[in-house]
């Protein structure tokens, strides 16, 4: 022995799962096309957002003129502060029709018969339609009701609601909502691909026999947690990246708002992350263990991939009350309760709830799957079931 | 001294070893020969920790082996074992930190036992990218880096051509400190023969041999083969010996019962023209069908 002081076997190991990981050529080229996907959704949503609120309108003879400035001011107060209606006149019906038809605008207006009419080619976009509607609605009332010598202001007082929104980030909902769905989808992807790439590694250990040279020089326990500390950190920088990305794609597309709304959401979320993949990544490591070569990971990862699949689809398709009860629960919580935190407050013995679940639930999950890795990590002979794992000796 | 001490493993209702128990002496080459199923990778396994015993245990200088005593052993499965996409070197580096030793000490002494393995051109290969037979020497690099305490190597030298056994014995030779203890297993018993200082049989679980490889090929009374010239009367090995076992070139292998090697030769002398009169060694292979029979 060269050296005696206790050697960092964790540390070793670790390091090695990451130095391996990163040369790794596939890995980096699955992270860089998560972040160009991030890049482009945040384009998109930029390019379609400032798409949507601009119309132009062809304005035919005998439209009442005004009528789409009226109409962009509709569309102001019904929600889009930066919309804008461009009124384009033409000569007649038939010139408004062919620009309708070319797609040079986004609808028409004329007057057939006396009667005013919205053309449009094979559909029309449902703001735009509510907006001249609205504004064809008023300037006529406006007109009959001066023919019929009728105060109108009289006859409207009281008519108009007020609206109030309980919400106070209402205006930012939509963002809010989109926020926590990117929180459960990056735990989603990241965790499943991190988790199958702990089963993998460990089994490929187990594949090459080398496993039998590292349990003669480490202990297994030790073998564990280098692995998942090693995992959790590539994972836990993958997922940082991903943030980093999202946080100047809304710096740089002007929404520093929402960003100033949700920062600390995301705080939290990196905080469940950790926990979460570590509840998690005993079980991956387990489901490793057991298999004896690569192609029983698929049965072996299972209870894996139903672990995280659930509350995926809870959290997507779940409604507030299913989403509340689940954001406490262990490894969900994660998935769910940053997402909640995002679209508003929480009260916070649900978030002291949902910490003490994972934190306990991690307790556990690491301990029995510590044994049940010790347990079945060198056997061989073909793939064990989790209840063969729990029934069968030391080795 | 490292010894394994009544060692017993069962699998189930099968007894794979019972109560075996035999001595590795620091500084030699102890031989482990056994046939199929016989026990040897079980026993192997247990000296290196990644196998229970049923009962019995492994001992140093005559205490109990400590874990981490034990992760000192330099050990090279049955089966091998290295990482298959991992480069070579970095791959020792791997091992030699494991147990301890610096990224820079590691990465030393790899360099060297690469070297000396006519390796140091395929340091920076990925491990599958190498033959079988070049794979097998980073496998007993791998065993080697971190100065091991003692040597359990299971069949090491399996798969490997003459000249690729020859280079890899002289490492070992090199290797081998006067204080650590070296036991290898494998089939080839000219090997065996060639390499061992001691030896250990094991058949069906049990050790059936265990001692000193020269100890033991001495252990039956003198045997000794004799020629005789030419057309001489072999009637002579009848007369010095009941039953000689008579050989196609017309020699003969003649036991010397109670009489001294010097008196038999001479009365030979006297009674026939004698070209040739040498001990013959009783060669392992025999000692070995005789132990397992």
């Amino acid at each position: 022995m060269t050296n005696t002081a206790a050697p960092s076997w964790v540390k070793v190991v670790a390091e090695r799962e990451i130095r391996t990981r990163v040369r790794d050529k596939s890995f980096l080229a699955a992270t860089a096309v998560t972040l160009l996907i991030i890049i482009g959704l945040l384009v998109a949503g930029v390019i379609i957002g400032s798409r949507s609120d601009d119309f132009d309108v062809a304005v035919g003879p005998g439209v009442a003129p005004g009528t789409a400035d009226l109409a962009g001011q509709v569309l102001v107060a019904n929600g889009s502060p930066d919309a804008e209606i461009n009124a384009r006149s033409y000569d007649s019906a038939s010139a408004v029709e062919r620009a309708v038809r070319d797609g040079d605008v986004d609808a028409g207006l004329v007057v057939e018969e006396g009667r005013h009419t919205i053309v449009g080619d094979d559909s029309i976009d449902v703001a735009l339609q509510a907006a001249l509607t609205g504004a064809i609605g008023e300037s006529v009332l406006q007109d009959n009701a001066a023919t019929a010598d009728v105060d109108l202001d009289a006859l409207r007082s009281g008519t108009a609601p007020e609206v109030r929104l309980l919400d106070p980030n209402a205006d930012q909902s939509d963002a809010r909502s989109g926020v926590a769905f990117a929180f459960v989808i990056t735990f989603f992807i990241t965790a499943l691909s991190f988790g199958m790439t702990i089963a993998q590694s460990v089994v490929q250990e187990k594949e090459s026999r080398v496993v039998e040279i590292l349990a003669a020089a480490v202990p297994i326990r030790s073998l564990l947690w280098g692995k998942i500390l090693g995992n959790t950190v590539l994972a836990l920088g993958q997922v940082l990246l991903i943030g980093l990305v999202g946080v100047l794609g809304l710096v740089a597309t002007g929404q520093r708002e929402l960003l100033a709304g949700v920062g600390w959401s995301m705080l939290a979320y990196v905080g469940f992350f950790v926990l979460g993949f570590l509840t998690l990544a005993c079980l991956w490591s387990v489901a490793g263990a057991l298999a004896g070569r690569q192609e029983d990971l698929q049965s072996t990862t299972l209870p894996g991939q139903l672990i995280l699949m659930v509350p995926y689809f809870i959290a997507v398709l779940g409604g507030d009350q299913v989403r509340t009860i689940f954001s406490m629960l262990p490894i969900v919580s994660t998935m769910i309760m940053p997402g909640r935190l995002a679209e508003g407050s929480v009260p916070w013995w649900q978030l002291a709830v949902a910490v003490g679940a994972t934190v306990l639930a991690a307790v556990v999950f690491v301990r029995v799957g510590t044994r049940l890795y010790e347990r079945t990590l060198l056997r061989t002979g073909g793939k064990l079931s989790y209840r063969q794992a729990l029934t069968v000796a030391d080795a | 001294m490292l010894s394994v001490h009544d060692l017993t493993r069962c699998f189930g209702s099968a007894t794979a070893l019972d109560h075996v128990s035999f001595d590795v002496r620091p500084g030699r080459i102890t031989g482990f020969v056994g046939g199929n199923g016989a026990g040897k990778t079980t026993t192997m396994r247990i000296m290196v920790g990644v196998l229970a015993a049923t009962a019995g245990d492994v001992r140093w200088d005559g205490s109990p082996l400590t874990a981490e005593w034990r992760r000192s052993f330099g050990y090279m499965p049955e089966e091998r074992g290295l990482y298959p996409k991992m480069r070579v070197l970095d791959q020792l580096v791997f091992f030699g930190r494991i147990h301890g030793m610096t990224s820079s000490a590691a990465a030393r002494r790899a360099t060297g036992l690469l070297d000396r393995l006519g390796l140091t051109e395929r340091r920076d290969d990925v491990l599958e990218t190498l033959s079988l037979g070049n794979q097998q020497r980073v496998q007993i690099a791998a065993a080697l880096v971190h100065h091991p305490s003692a040597l359990v190597l299971d069949e090491p030298f399996s798969g490997l051509d003459p000249l690729a056994v020859d280079a890899m014995v002289e490492l070992l030779r090199d290797e081998i400190t006067p204080e650590m203890p070296v036991l290898f297993s494998s089939h080839q018993l000219e090997l065996v023969e060639r390499l061992s200082d001691d030896l250990v049989i094991l058949s069906s679980g049990r050790v059936v041999v265990s001692g000193a490889v020269e100890a033991l090929r001495r252990r039956e009374r003198d045997r000794f083969r004799v020629r005789l010239a030419p057309g001489a009367d072999t009637g002579v090995f009848h007369r010095i010996d009941e039953t000689p076992e008579l050989a196609a070139d017309g020699s003969a292998v003649v036991s010397l019962g109670e009489a001294s090697p010097e008196d038999v030769l001479a009365r030979l002398v006297r009674e026939a023209p004698v070209a040739e009169f040498a001990r013959e060694s009783r060669p392992l292979a025999e000692i070995y069908r005789e132990a397992v029979r």
